[in-house]
């Protein structure tokens, strides 16, 4: 069997990745029943600041603007092609 | 049911709290079952039936969970993620929710019952979304680069670069000067061209092996390297191996490592769309 990059997980690690996900993502529900937290400080902006890591700044200025470049590049190429490569597959 | 001592001296006071669900994700089964106290602060976590799909709670105050201690947010979000993992393990696949998401009751409603409303009221949508993620997971995929190494690596390939370094030497002082910040932006131009060209390059080919990817913002490395790509990729499991094939060979060019990270839950491909 060919010896490949094994993905890493649940260790100290993987915890910034585990806070971008978690903090940041997820199914968003459009409900007037959520509770909000508009207005309310956002839960895990003191550690967000706090974690070295965490801040999206850049460690380069210089390079602030290619970020974004790569990122329009990027929103730009999903429109023109890239078709799912596997087709989906929904279960009846 | 345990709460935390300001959600203690909240409830006591005469401000009446409503009741609230804590939702974790919804999973792909119409199961009504209770996975045990593995919630938030020991919290009894169920599950919300609707027709083939549930919603994984936890009974609670309707008022997010907020606290100033990161190691105690951090353990939230580690729990948050344990619920989820045990539904992804349990029933496949799963709609994770981020963390906090609390849908509350009302005067003449349960909590409970807004879940049921809501899960009704979304099925088609939810149940397609399960749809496309069977079988799928998420990865992260950082790559870095060393800006020292591959700065050296131009001042070799780039003849511009080269007769610039050879001219600075000849010139005086003052003027040295000069000509070195003229190289310094001309290296940092070189660099942005580089970064861009291996931006696509690699994207290229990691994007063959996914169904989907997202690119996140670039993050301050560790010091010595620098992110130059930051992608969520939704990726069959059957696939992740010849992912990490190519990761492999990515991390093999010089001035270059790869860090590879999950199976996570689909986090960043559950959002609106």
């Amino acid at each position: 069997m060919k010896v490949f990059m094994e993905p890493m997980r649940h260790s100290q690690a993987t915890l910034v990745d585990l806070l971008d996900r978690v903090l940041d993502k997820g199914l968003v529900i459009n409900a007037d029943l959520i509770i909000s937290l508009a207005g309310v400080p956002l839960i895990g902006v003191n550690l967000r600041a706090a974690l070295a890591g965490m801040e999206t700044m850049l460690k380069y200025g210089v390079m602030a603007d290619w970020d974004e470049r790569t990122r329009l590049w990027e929103r730009e190429h999903r429109k023109e092609n890239v078709p799912p490569i596997c087709p989906v597959v929904i279960r009846e | 049911m345990q709460f935390s001592e300001e959600t203690k001296v909240m409830a006591g006071t005469q401000v009446a709290i409503e009741e609230g669900s804590y939702l974790y994700c919804i999973a792909d089964a119409g199961e009504k079952v209770s996975l045990g106290k593995i919630g938030l602060e020991g919290n009894k976590v169920y599950t919300i039936p609707c027709q083939d799909v549930c919603a994984v709670v936890h009974h609670c105050l309707a008022q997010p969970y907020r606290s100033e201690d990161r190691e105690v947010v951090k353990a939230w979000v580690r729990t948050h993620q344990q619920v989820v993992e045990a539904a992804w393990e349990r029933w496949g696949t799963v709609l994770p929710m981020g963390f906090d998401t609390i849908i509350r009751g009302e005067a003449q409603k349960s909590a409970e019952q807004n879940v049921k409303d809501w899960l009704e009221q979304e099925y088609e949508r939810l149940k397609s979304k399960i749809g496309e993620l069977r079988g799928k997971a998420e990865y992260g995929v950082q790559v870095f680069w060393n800006p020292k190494l591959v700065a050296q690596n131009l001042t070799h390939t780039s003849p511009e670069i080269r007769n610039l370094e050879e001219e600075i030497k000849t010139k005086p002082k003052g003027l040295a000067y000069m000509y070195r910040q003229r190289l310094e932006s001309l290296v940092k131009h070189e660099m942005e061209s580089k970064a861009d060209e291996c931006f696509k390059d690699f994207y290229t080919r990691i994007r063959k092996y996914a169904d989907d990817v997202r690119v996140e913002k670039t993050k301050k490395a560790e010091p010595g390297l620098q992110m130059i790509m930051n992608l969520s990729c939704l990726v069959h499991k059957d696939r992740y191996a010849e992912l990490g094939e190519e990761l492999d060979r990515i991390n093999s060019l010089e001035g270059f490592s790869v860090r590879f990270t999950g199976p996570w839950p689909p986090y960043s491909f559950v959002g609106s769309g």
